[in-house]
């Protein structure tokens, strides 16, 4: 009885062994939604070219598929994971369904996606580094009415739902957790206030245009259009509109250091530069001054967050910029 | 116009009247019967139509319901949180073969809505406001939506867990897939106006295709219904195209009048087949009316033919031929007519024969007594000479060679009188036929003038003439005509005894010429005028009556004209025609 028990309690610690030791080899399946449609593989980050280095790319089709293979002559030494095989453009629903069937090891998740996963899967998530942003055209030359469109904007509502709460509400161009004053930029809607500023407008102008790129950016830009009307602004909804006269903009913070965030971000916005700013009230009055013509209107800082295969170790493979770390990784299971 | 050609319109127009009544008739009659027809059409695609409306309304209770009884919506009723809920609608509404829904929290906050997503936690206080929605049924709604208005048959339905109430409110927009679900005859379509605006809107008149064609056609029809919400016909259009709507408002949960059902029938059938029935019409009219006029030309020809024959045989009789006869018909009016004419002709011509017996007759009396009137003139002085001379060579023998002489040269000169008469009347006898040349009548009114000037200054008469500068001569016997000029001027010295004036007028008229020479004696009277021109009447004590009836004679002679007119006291004017 007692070698039948010894023999079940060393056949459990070398399987915990087993489960938590890297393994080598296998092929790491990852799907994004972006689609990189050029010749050549990126070379600047996040996401792909963040492998540059641990992998080598062995087969680019731009905008299908990706393929890195793992390079013996990494500086930190050869990966676990033979090769990782990226591929591109796959709606997020397609995506949650593929890692919920296993086809996937890495996709990522939109808010609905993340809200489902959170309870049964396995998430990486960085810290809040995408900017998301409304971008007025030069030819919106009256302030009062960029001003009303901030004012009219539910942030709330649109966290809660189309978000899933997921991200935060931002008033800032930088994140809290970069700036540590985001939250002194207001963020309250105010239909009442948004009306009394667009009554003084000439009908004519209260009629605006506002383009979007990513399709899951459409419901976001629809309910801003929907908030837009109640502060009586007539606003058309469409994506990949060059000439409209507001964009709904993505950008990337692909710095933790507050001013250099901050300048690119400006530059990214099409914002001037801001004046060098080495303390936090230099820097508060800095990002400030960007905001102050409602030129752009923050809405929220997202994070990045992917759905992972439970057969995934050594994670997480993101760091808090989103930066992908596939070098430590391994697979449970190698597949044949 | 004559008797035959207004008898021939008369019944022309009779026939037309009577095919132009029977079409009438007939197209009117069958027009009734093809208005009855349509709208019985209409009522039945309108009854359809309502058919389909209530079946569509239950249909939609069914899914509206359905969805308040699943297992989703009961479990957003138990959510603490509805926003993971946000897009539940479009499924549901999708695997409910919903157009629209929308999920409702228990404070009239939007969860989720299929047909706007964009309008989570915006207010639904009708919901909230309304009572029992199980009892309520199916009804009609005007819903916003991002890029508009839809008008949709909706229902409400309610998931409850225990205090906790989740509405759902779903429908099928009434668009142009609903009409094109709708089952019509041929000749038939259906409209639907969506009543969202103030001023008629064209883009919302909208039929199985898409927007109406001519949408200005039913504008009227359809103000008429927004004005005063009731059904009403109305035919739209005309020709072959004309249709006749009936128009159904379409009235919301309030009575608001959310749309306009427009069922519209084709009147091109019936169109065609009025045409149909007018060209037949107009063919058998045609024909009849032919038929009607060839008819009634034979009947006329057969009723105005004895009265053509009894016209014409009057203007023979009228023409002078007087013993003329027309063919006795049947025994009607016109053979009555035709016996009467005949008998008159008959008449006419004795009462001719005996006036020409009593006229020759008179003739002879009056030529005896003129003779005998012109022979006791010349014979009485002849006998008074002789008996002179006898007398003489009884009682005065010394005398007798000087009473010898004087008397011889009375008896001759008698014997020369009584020549000249016998020569006149020989003259008349035997009258010769005109050498016609051409002729100057103004030269010859001019010198017989002037020939007669002694005896105008010796009658105290003065002689006028007034004759037309460019007068067309003639073709005349100018001997003749002198003869004519001449005794017409004695007649008219004669007729002025004290003394006046004479006129001799010409002037051209009709190709010819027209003379007329006047006096201003004492006139005569009308019956002296009708028997002017007959031969050995005269007026005068003497004279043998022959100059006026060889004048005529003459005048006759160069298919001229002569007449007299003339009023007692004012004169007489003789007047010719020569062509």
């Amino acid at each position: 009885m007692f070698l039948r028990w010894f023999a079940l309690l060393s056949a459990a610690v070398v399987w915990a062994q087993a489960a938590t030791r890297p393994h080598y080899g296998g092929t790491l399946r990852v799907e994004v939604e972006a689609s990189i449609e050029t010749a050549d593989p990126p070379q600047a980050g996040p996401g792909m070219a963040d492998l540059s280095g641990a992998f080598s790319v062995t087969r680019w089709e731009g905008g299908r598929v990706a393929i890195y293979s793992a390079n013996e002559d990494a500086p930190g030494g050869r990966p676990y994971l033979d090769s990782v095989e990226i591929q591109m453009g796959r709606p997020l629903r397609e995506q949650a369904i593929d890692l919920e069937l296993k086809k996937a090891d890495v996709a990522d998740l939109g808010p609905n996606e993340a809200r489902r996963a959170v309870a049964s899967r396995k998430i990486w998530a960085s810290a809040p580094v995408r900017l998301l942003a409304l971008v007025f055209s030069e030819r919106i030359l009256d302030a009062r009415l960029r001003e009303a469109l901030a004012l009219a904007v539910d942030r709330s509502a649109i966290h809660n739902v189309l978000l899933q709460r997921q991200g935060e509400i931002a008033g800032a161009l930088l994140p809290q957790w970069i700036s540590g004053h985001a939250f002194l930029f207001p963020t309250a809607a105010d239909a009442a206030r948004a009306r009394g500023l667009t009554a003084a407008l000439p009908p004519p102008s209260r009629a605006l245009t506002l383009s979007f790129e990513a399709p899951a950016l459409r419901p976001i830009a629809e309910r801003i259009a929907l908030n837009a009307r109640d502060a009586g602004l007539a606003v058309s909804v469409s994506q990949r509109n060059a000439g409209a006269d507001i964009r709904l903009v993505e950008e990337r913070i692909a710095d933790a250091q507050p001013w250099r965030a901050l300048t690119s971000l400006a530059v990214a916005l099409g914002l001037p530069q801001p004046v060098r700013a080495d303390s936090p009230e230099d820097l508060y009055s800095a990002e400030r001054a960007l905001l102050e013509s409602f030129r752009v209107i923050p809405l929220f800082h997202l994070p990045d967050v992917y759905g992972v295969n439970p057969r995934v170790k050594g994670g997480p493979g993101i760091t808090p910029l989103g930066r992908w770390r596939f070098s430590d990784l391994w697979l449970e299971t190698v597949r044949p | 116009m004559t008797f035959r050609t207004r008898l021939l319109w008369i019944v022309t127009v009779a026939v037309v009247a009577s095919v132009g009544l029977v079409e009438w008739l007939v197209a009117r009659t069958t027009r009734d019967a093809f208005e009855r027809a349509e709208t019985q059409r209409v009522n039945a695609l309108v009854a359809q139509s309502q058919r389909e409306f209530a079946r569509r309304g239950e249909a939609v209770v069914r899914a509206v319901q359905a969805v308040a009884a699943s297992e989703a919506a009961l479990n957003i009723a138990l959510a603490s949180d509805y926003a993971p809920y946000y897009s539940e609608a479009s499924a549901l509404a999708s695997a409910n073969g919903l157009d629209l829904l929308e999920l409702v929290a228990g404070d009239g906050s939007i969860i989720s809505s299929a047909e706007w997503p964009a309008r989570f936690g915006y207010k639904e206080d009708w919901l909230a406001n309304t009572g029992d929605w199980k009892a309520r049924g199916a009804f009609l709604r005007r819903e916003e939506l991002g890029d508009g208005y839809t008008l949709a048959m909706a229902a409400v339905g309610e998931a409850r867990a225990g205090d906790r109430v989740v509405y759902v409110a779903g429908g099928q927009r009434l668009d142009r897939d609903f009409l094109s679900t709708l089952v019509l005859p041929e000749g038939m379509r259906v409209l639907l106006y969506r009543n969202f605006a103030a001023p008629f809107s064209p883009p919302e008149l909208i039929g199985p295709t898409g927007p109406e064609a001519q949408p200005a056609l039913l504008m009227p029809l359809i103000e008429e219904v927004r004005r005063n919400p009731r059904e009403v016909d109305q035919t739209v259009g005309s020709g072959t195209s004309a249709e006749i709507f009936h128009a159904r408002p379409l009235l919301g949960s309030a009575n608001e009048l959310l749309g306009v059902l427009l069922v519209g029938s084709s009147r091109r059938d019936l169109v065609q087949m009025e045409t149909s029935l007018r060209n037949i019409g107009v063919v058998l009219g045609a024909g009849g009316i032919l038929i009607g006029i060839a008819l009634s030309w034979w009947a006329t020809a057969r009723v105005t033919r004895p009265v053509r024959v009894l016209a014409e045989s009057a203007q023979k009789v009228a023409a002078g031929n007087w013993d003329t006869t027309v063919e006795v018909g049947p025994e009607d009016e016109i053979g009555q007519l035709a016996r009467a004419f005949n008998r008159m002709t008959q008449e006419l011509v004795a009462q001719r024969e005996r006036l020409v017996q009593a006229e020759r007759v008179a003739a002879w009396r009056e030529l005896a007594r003129r003779l005998a009137h012109e022979l006791k003139n010349p014979l009485f002085p002849l006998q008074i000479t002789v008996e002179n001379m006898q007398r003489a060579r009884a009682q005065a023998p010394e005398q007798f060679d000087e009473v010898f002489r004087e008397g011889t040269g009375t008896l001759l000169a008698e014997l020369a009188n009584l020549k000249q008469i016998i020569g006149r009347f020989s003259d008349f006898s035997k009258m010769p036929a005109p050498q016609k040349q051409t002729l100057d009548m103004n030269e010859l009114v001019t010198g017989t003038i002037k020939f007669f000037e002694p005896q105008f200054a010796s009658a105290h008469i003065a002689a006028k003439t007034d004759l037309a500068p460019h007068l067309p001569p003639i073709s005349a016997d100018p001997e003749q005509m002198t003869r004519v000029l001449r005794n017409l001027v004695l007649n008219a010295i004669d007729a002025m005894p004290q003394g006046g004036v004479l006129l001799v007028k010409t002037a051209a008229r009709n190709g010819g010429i027209h003379m007329e020479i006047a006096d201003s004696g004492q006139g005569l009277t009308p019956e002296e005028c009708d028997r002017l021109f007959t031969p050995y009447y005269t007026t005068k004590t003497h004279g043998t009556g022959l100059g006026l009836a060889i004048v005529q004679s003459v005048i006759s002679d160069h298919q001229g004209r002569i007449w007299v007119e003339s009023q007692p006291g004012k004169g007489t004017a003789f007047r010719i025609d020569l062509g």
